[in-house]
């Protein structure tokens, strides 16, 4: 019986070429919405590069295209890090920039004059179309093509991904999330057909990955995690075999090409269980065979303890290596991954990027939306085949939805995996609802009503986030029973959908929460994740809107206006801009935290200097100033126009990491008030008054306000209306909305006296000890 | 034509000679007090005018000229023989002196024993001055002149003084100096002598008290000085000199002992050679950096490179206002610098080429942006800096060694198995025939 009637004159080859033709139309509209919803920031801005990293990748991406690859490998740069300077090739993940220097080249060999920045800039939008390509391929090993398609719509228009990939977010995620779901394509492609071939797909993959993200570590922890998990489940298979190694042994040589990762692969923690896996995989292999070859019980006994000794031993190795110090033990910021609260503790480097703070949960709903419900359900009803490549899926969704739980920014890792799960789930809902087969009222033992009562359970159930086990099995149940018709030939079918208007409810109701999706993610996307945070936009009081400017108004200023080799000292997250935008020297950057595990004591030691000195009174600061070759000092101040990213705001994680290396001159607590509150009004600590950070930022603020109240209007706090006085420093520039503030650093003083003194005497101050004491020693 | 050439060269010549020796420049402002008559230092300012500079003379409260127009020093170097004046012209103050200095003008500047205008500049340089109203006294050695007037042997070993000079005769007060390195004492007071009201003896008591103590607090000894220069980080040059007397004629004529002519006028003319920049002046002219075997310079170094670095330094000859190669200088030093010094090591002359410093090193294992520095500060000499930053940077990609004979086991070990893998292959290949046809059997039954 069928709920609506078939064409039936319809050839199957036409049919399949139909259905392929409306894939490939579909997959093209879906790169086509993924694109163009990603280009909301060039035409709500311009096309310009976003952030703070993307600077540093753009500047890396012209010195690749204007002197070559070796150039770029080479590439030591001098003006960061100052006067350390930055061995860039041996620091970097190549394969953002090579990708790009490719597309540049290729481009010119086209005769095609493309500006270097608008690759830059339109590369992730580009690379999210493939990804949606990627995701559909691999959804597909999942379950079919149709649950293809609706992943690649997810992917490409969900704001989890587009929040990393939005135009002129010139960052290494714009092209790791295609080559992390491309890699899970290939492996699991591998690991279904055993081909040696597909496994040598995924390690060149997976090299690229590894050449374009550090985030690889998650691809060699899942893809052992996967075949562990088979190997327990008793599912080796010559098949899971020749994958793995395959992958392994050629993508771990790859990986190794890579000079910022080098020895890793084989020195580190993080890399340990891919090699154990292999080990293991070459014992259960050969036990495997020699057991084929023998019958006796007990050597298979024998073999089996023999087995299990080995990998202990295996084990022990690896931990007494680890002891001894040839592998590296795991870094902080893995164990920031298990315990939130560890960076805090010990690095306050790395706690003090706001990426790395745990997931609110309205963060969930807002880069997924319905993806977050539908979610679990579609890892439920993976549960039900649970073939090979399902188990893969299952444990993303597992470790992924932990990892995006503990940091905001793993948030991009998870976001592919629940859109696979998603899809999966609502394809197999779609394909229940559409099937028009009906069942066989005869052949129902419990009768025609209990079907509906189920129906109307379950569209409850997907309209809200499941919440009893009964019901979920209820659920699969269901499922299992309609969505797989050529098993059902055999079986019975137990239960059914009558009817068109049952059929039309739910698809309706699944079609309107589509559109919502769709609604929310164009929403948010231009609204939440468009905006290039170099240039701000507010709306004027008439709806229009208002562009601040003030941080290129500044960085110009300095290219403008200060000698070439100027030293430019600034917290670090603006290191990469001052680099990319003013092109002066800097003294730290945002290289910080990306590699802080593996930069020298030196480096770990620069960034704190650099606190200090913007922690310390003046007097203090300014020696450190000199030895750095500091020309000028740059500062971002919200006070007036209530941008609240400021400085001050950030400067308890300058007071931190200075405390961490100077923990007797820099105090936290010296800079809270007495009652333990962080003010920067009248009742501020001396040691905030006296910060240079503080006075820089509020230097001559009292001025603007003639005389009334003085008011900061990030932290709403009134302050005296005396501003505070520099001697070390001069003013140099300072931007429309007082944003930006630059100071230079005055010379040593020509008569050899502290600029303190020489500023008071330059005003016509008397010296307050006009009759020194005589210095003489006394007679013995 | 010769002859002309001849004329043009002998007038050219003789330009040169008449023309200043300074430095820095030739003319000069004299700032005197009006109680001061000028023919009282005939021989010190005539002196000065015969070797080539022009002096401008002008009362302290005169408008014009000003020593500072427009922000622009007017004057290479200015004399203030005003020890006692009360009031100035608006443009002569502590700061307008001290602006002066760092525009590289040098300044000769009278000390008196009352509170003036300028007395709170002598702080600035950490020069204590004693309490008004309080000369330098000393009644040693006996002498038929009042205990104010003190013949000071000199004593000074600064190259700027020729030895041997005669005592000069000296009338004024005495300083105290503070802990400032850029201070340059010439002429300090006799031991014996102190400073004391002279008139009313209304501190006689306190005086007392203080030399019980063990002199605390109190101006007296030889730790004190009465003509003093100062350097200032910017090469001006400037000098105290406690009492003005002491480049008057009547000092200068006046005997020390019999027959014997006190050494003032040669004293105030080498102070003033030394002040306005005639002596003990020398530059940097050039620095240049290249590896060893090479001759051009790099815009940046490997580490391990060597590395040599050479200098040349110049000293000003003023007899023939030039500027002349120097080797005299046995204690410069360079330092290769990032944040701290990575190496620090002699830069000697070279010998065979004048004025030419030299030292050849490795560049340490460490890459960083370093320089080159050079800093020579000596008591009295122009102070020289230079400083070339030069990015070190690790070997290229091609620049490690290919081979490395401790991965011998490694070669061993990629070869033996590419080896065993072709072997293998060939025989299992070219291996038995049958075998091939016993196991198709089985795959087709």
């Amino acid at each position: 019986m069928l709920a609506y009637s078939l064409p039936s004159d319809i050839s199957p080859s036409t049919y399949v070429n139909a259905a392929s033709l409306v894939r490939i139309v579909a997959l093209g509209l879906i790169s086509a919405a993924a694109i163009s919803s990603r280009l909301f920031a060039v035409i709500n801005f311009e096309s310009i590069i976003h952030e703070f990293d993307p600077w540093f990748n753009y500047r890396a991406t012209k010195v690749l295209a204007s002197e070559g690859f070796y150039e770029f490998w080479n590439w030591f740069d001098p003006t960061a890090w100052y006067p350390l300077g930055r061995v860039v090739g041996g620091t970097i993940y190549p394969g953002l920039m090579a990708t790009s220097g490719v597309i540049y080249n290729l481009l010119h060999a086209l005769n095609l004059p493309v500006d270097i920045r608008n690759i830059c800039v339109l590369l992730a939008p580009g690379f999210s179309a493939l990804t949606a390509w990627a995701t559909y391929m691999f959804t597909k090993e999942m379950k079919d093509e149709s649950a293809g398609l609706l992943a690649a719509a997810f992917i490409g228009i969900v704001p989890g991904y587009i929040s990393r990939s939005v135009a002129g977010s010139y960052d290494n995620e714009a092209i790791a999330i295609f080559l992390l779901m491309f890699t899970f394509f290939a492996w699991i492609k591998a690991l279904k057909t055993g081909s040696a071939l597909f496994g040598t797909v995924a390690a060149l993959f997976y090299f690229y990955m590894v050449a374009a993200w550090g985030g690889y570590a998650f691809i060699t922890n899942m893809i052992p995690l996967h075949a562990f998990v088979l190997l327990l489940m008793g599912r080796y298979t010559s098949r899971l075999y020749v994958a793995y190694c395959s992958w392994y042994a050629i993508g771990t040589l790859s990986s190794m090409q890579v000079p910022f990762v080098g020895f890793q692969p084989v020195r580190t923690s993080e890399h340990m269980a891919a090699l154990g896996i292999f080990g293991l995989l070459q014992i259960v292999a050969f036990a495997q065979l020699i057991r084929s070859h023998v019958s006796s019980k007990q050597f298979q006994d024998l073999l089996f303890v023999s087995v299990i000794s080995a990998a202990g031993l295996g084990m022990a190795a690896m931990v007494l290596l680890t002891y001894k110090g040839w592998i590296a033990p795991w870094t902080g910021r893995f164990y920031s991954l298990w315990d939130t609260g560890y960076a805090k503790k010990y690095i306050p480097i790395i706690a003090s990027v706001s990426e790395h703070q745990p997931t609110a949960w309205p963060s969930f709903f807002m880069d997924l939306h319905m993806l977050t419900f539908l979610f679990p359900f579609g890892v439920l009803a993976l549960f039900r085949q649970l073939r090979d490549e399902h188990v893969f899926v299952i444990i993303y969704a597992v470790m992924g939805t932990y990892f995006a739980g503990v940091m905001v920014r793993l948030m991009l890792t998870l976001t592919p995996c629940v859109c696979v799960a998603s899809a999966v789930g609502l394809s197999q809902l779609i394909d229940t609802f559409v099937d028009p087969r009906e069942p066989d009222v005869e052949q129902e033992k419990e009768g025609g009503d209990a079907a509906p009562s189920k129906q109307a359970a379950k569209k409850e159930k997907n309209a809200a986030p499941i919440t009893g086990v009964g019901a979920i099995d209820d659920i699969v149940s269901t499922l299992s029973g309609a969505s797989s018709p050529e098993k059902d030939k055999s079986g019975k079918t137990k239960a059914g959908i009558f009817g068109l208007d049952t059929r039309m409810v739910v698809l309706f109701n699944t079609a309107a929460m589509l559109l919502f999706f769709v609604l929310h993610c164009t929403w948010v996307t231009s609204n939440a994740y468009s905006s290039p945070s170099v240039v701000l936009a507010s709306t004027n009081p008439d709806g229009s809107q208002h562009i601040i400017d003030d941080f290129r108004e500044a960085y110009y200023w300095l290219r403008m206006n200060t000698k070439e080799d100027a030293v430019v000292m600034s917290w670090w997250d603006y290191g990469y801009q001052i680099a990319g935008m003013a092109d002066r020297v800097t003294l730290v950057d945002n290289n910080t935290w990306n590699n802080s595990t593996r930069l020298t004591a030196g480096c770990a030691a620069h960034i704190a200097t650099v606190g200090k000195a913007m922690s310390s009174p003046e007097e203090i600061a300014y020696p450190i100033l000199r030895k750095h070759d500091v020309n000028y000092v740059l500062v971002i101040f919200g006070g007036l126009i209530g941008y609240s990213g400021d400085d001050i705001n950030k400067f308890l994680w300058m007071v931190r990491i200075a405390q961490g290396v100077w923990p007797d001159e820099i105090q936290e607590p010296n800079y809270f008030t007495p009652q333990g509150e962080y003010r920067v009004d009248d009742q501020a600590s001396k040691a905030m008054r006296e910060s240079l950070m503080y006075k820089m930022s509020y230097y001559r603020f009292a001025e603007l306000f003639g005389g009334g109240q003085v008011m900061d209007r990030v932290r709403q706090q009134q302050l005296p209306k005396q501003s505070p006085t520099l001697d070390y420093l001069d003013e140099a520039f300072t931007s429309e909305n007082w944003i930006v503030r630059i100071y230079q650093v005055k010379k040593e003083d020509s008569l050899g006296r502290d600029l303190k003194s020489a500023n008071g005497f330059a005003q016509g101050k008397k010296r307050k000890r006009s009759k020194p004491p005589v210095k003489r020693r006394a007679l013995a | 034509m010769f002859r002309i050439w001849r004329v043009l060269l002998l007038v050219l010549s003789l330009a040169i000679l008449s023309y200043a020796r300074s430095s820095t420049g030739s003319s000069v402002l004299v700032v005197l007090d009006p109680s001061l008559s000028k023919d009282n230092y005939s021989i010190f300012f005539k002196g000065l005018e015969e070797q080539g500079y022009e002096l401008t003379f002008r009362a302290p409260k005169d408008v014009a000229p000003a020593i500072i127009q427009d922000g622009i020093a007017s004057f290479a170097h200015v004399i203030l023989f005003t020890p006692e004046t009360k009031t100035y012209a608006k443009d002569i103050t502590p700061q307008s002196l001290v602006d002066l200095l760092s525009q590289n003008t040098n300044v000769i500047l009278a000390l008196g024993s009352k509170q003036t205008p300028l007395t709170s500049l002598a702080s600035e340089f950490s020069l204590i001055l004693p309490p008004p109203g309080t000369p330098l006294i000393s009644h040693f050695p006996e002498r038929d002149t009042p205990a104010t007037v003190i013949p000071i042997p000199v004593s000074s070993s600064s190259p700027a003084l020729t030895s041997g000079l005669a005592p000069v005769w000296y009338s004024g007060i005495p300083f105290a100096l503070g802990n400032n390195p850029l201070l340059v004492p010439f002429l300090n007071a006799p031991a014996e002598s102190f400073a004391a009201d002279t008139t009313e003896d209304s501190g006689a008591d306190a005086l007392v008290d203080a030399a019980e103590k063990g002199g605390e607090g109190l101006w007296a000894g030889k730790d004190m000085s009465v003509v003093t220069g100062f350097q200032t980080v910017d090469g001006g040059r400037v000098l105290f000199v406690g009492g003005v007397e002491l480049f008057n004629d009547e000092f200068a004529k006046k005997e020390v002992t019999k027959g014997v002519r006190s050494g003032n006028a040669q004293f105030a003319r080498e102070m003033a050679a030394w002040t306005f920049q005639e002596s003990l002046v020398l530059r940097i002219d050039d620095s240049a950096h290249h590896k060893v075997n090479e001759t051009e310079p790099r815009d940046k170094y490997t580490t391990n490179d060597r590395i040599v670095y050479t200098t040349h330094i110049s000293k000003y000859n003023p007899a023939t206002n030039a500027w002349e190669p120097f080797s005299g200088l046995t204690d410069v030093q360079l330092e290769f610098t990032m944040l701290d010094p990575h190496i620090r090591t002699a830069l000697p002359p070279v010998p065979s080429k004048p004025g030419e410093y030299s030292v050849t090193f490795r560049v340490p294992d460490r890459h960083g942006v370093f320089k080159f520095v050079v800093d020579y500060k000596r008591k009295g000499w122009t102070h020289l800096h230079s400083s070339t930053t030069v990015p070190v940077v690790p070997p290229r990609h091609d620049e490690y060694p290919r081979f490395l004979s401790a991965a011998w086991p490694y070669y061993v070990g990629a070869i033996s198995t590419s080896a065993g893998f072709v072997l293998f292959s060939v025989l299992w290949l070219a291996g038995d025939d049958r075998d091939q046809r016993k196991k198709k059997g089985v795959k087709a039954e």
